[in-house]
């Protein structure tokens, strides 16, 4: 699909666009194919035709982007004057979608609070987490310790209390 | 989750039934053109919506003034017929070569070579 040419004055329209359009105009009509293509160029030269003259007129109004205004007074000056009010129309909707969009957007990301406000609490949320992180790390290193510990003790004891009992034993004797 | 994208969807929908052309290769187009520099994007939405209007307008109209008003058939003689004998669509005159049949053409020029061997 790339082109190699690359050649400005081969970009059209995509023909499957234009002949949705067709289709849609003019449904259960055979179009040739010769004027599929034929429509595909006219799409083209219309557009070239309104640039130019709207670019003209840009340039008389001391502007340097061509504006709606320019290409609206490019098609009445052109003989597309009934093209207008639709067309104004659709503008208004796109206009009215990207702006909802745009305030979907912000209002899920902002919830009212400011971006410093939120980093900060980010970082404080981070910071409390680390210091519970070395909390439980240290706690569980002393537990270990204590039980080898008490391992240790337990078993020291043990073979004491051994010692202890066969001499108490003599001890008893002595006694009675 | 499930809520934000059918809210998306129905957005984009929206904007689809607005506008059917693509947009990004109408302003290719426009650039190319000689001296264009900047376009607004509003303006580039009225200029695509234009282009799809004037699709519709030059096959209606070719359709209702073709030649062959039995056949319901669109040909290519027909859009060169409305090019030709309408104000509005005379501009596209210039990409229009005219079809001449096969015949005729060789008629021609059996006529040129005949005056050129008078010589």
């Amino acid at each position: 699909m790339a082109s190699s040419s690359g050649n400005d004055d081969d970009l059209t329209i995509p023909r499957a666009a234009i002949n949705k359009m067709i289709k849609e105009t003019l449904p259960n009509v055979r179009v040739a194919n010769d004027a599929r293509e034929l429509v595909v160029n006219c799409c083209t030269e219309f557009i070239h035709l309104i640039s130019s003259e709207a670019n003209e007129i840009c340039n008389k109004s001391d502007k340097k982007t061509i504006s709606p205004e320019h290409v609206i007074n490019a098609l009445e000056s052109l003989g597309f004057a009934s093209y207008i009010t639709e067309v104004k129309d659709v503008l208004q909707e796109c206009k009215t979608v990207a702006l909802k969009r745009r305030k979907a957007s912000s209002r899920l990301e902002n919830l009212g609070i400011p971006e410093e406000e939120l980093l900060r609490q980010q970082q404080e949320l981070f910071a409390k987490a680390r210091q519970q992180q070395a909390e439980l790390a240290q706690q569980e290193w002393l537990q270990m310790q204590q039980a080898a510990q008490q391992a240790q003790m337990a078993a020291a004891s043990a073979s004491v209390a051994q010692q202890a009992s066969s001499s108490q034993d003599e001890d008893d004797e002595d006694d009675m | 989750m499930s809520q934000t994208n059918s809210g998306k969807d129905s957005q984009a929908s929206e904007a689809k039934k607005a506008i059917s052309l693509p947009i990004s290769r109408v302003r290719l187009i426009m650039k190319s053109s000689p001296d264009v520099s900047s376009i607004n994007q509003d303006a580039l939405f009225l200029t695509t919506k234009a282009t799809e209007l004037f699709v519709q307008h030059l096959a209606l109209t070719s359709f209702n003034n073709r030649s062959q008003t039995e056949a319901n058939t669109l040909n290519y003689s027909d859009l060169a017929k409305t090019a030709e004998e309408s104000d509005t669509f005379h501009f596209l005159t210039d990409i229009l070569p005219k079809k001449i049949l096969a015949q005729d053409y060789l008629k021609t020029l059996e006529q040129m070579q005949d005056e050129d061997s008078d010589f």
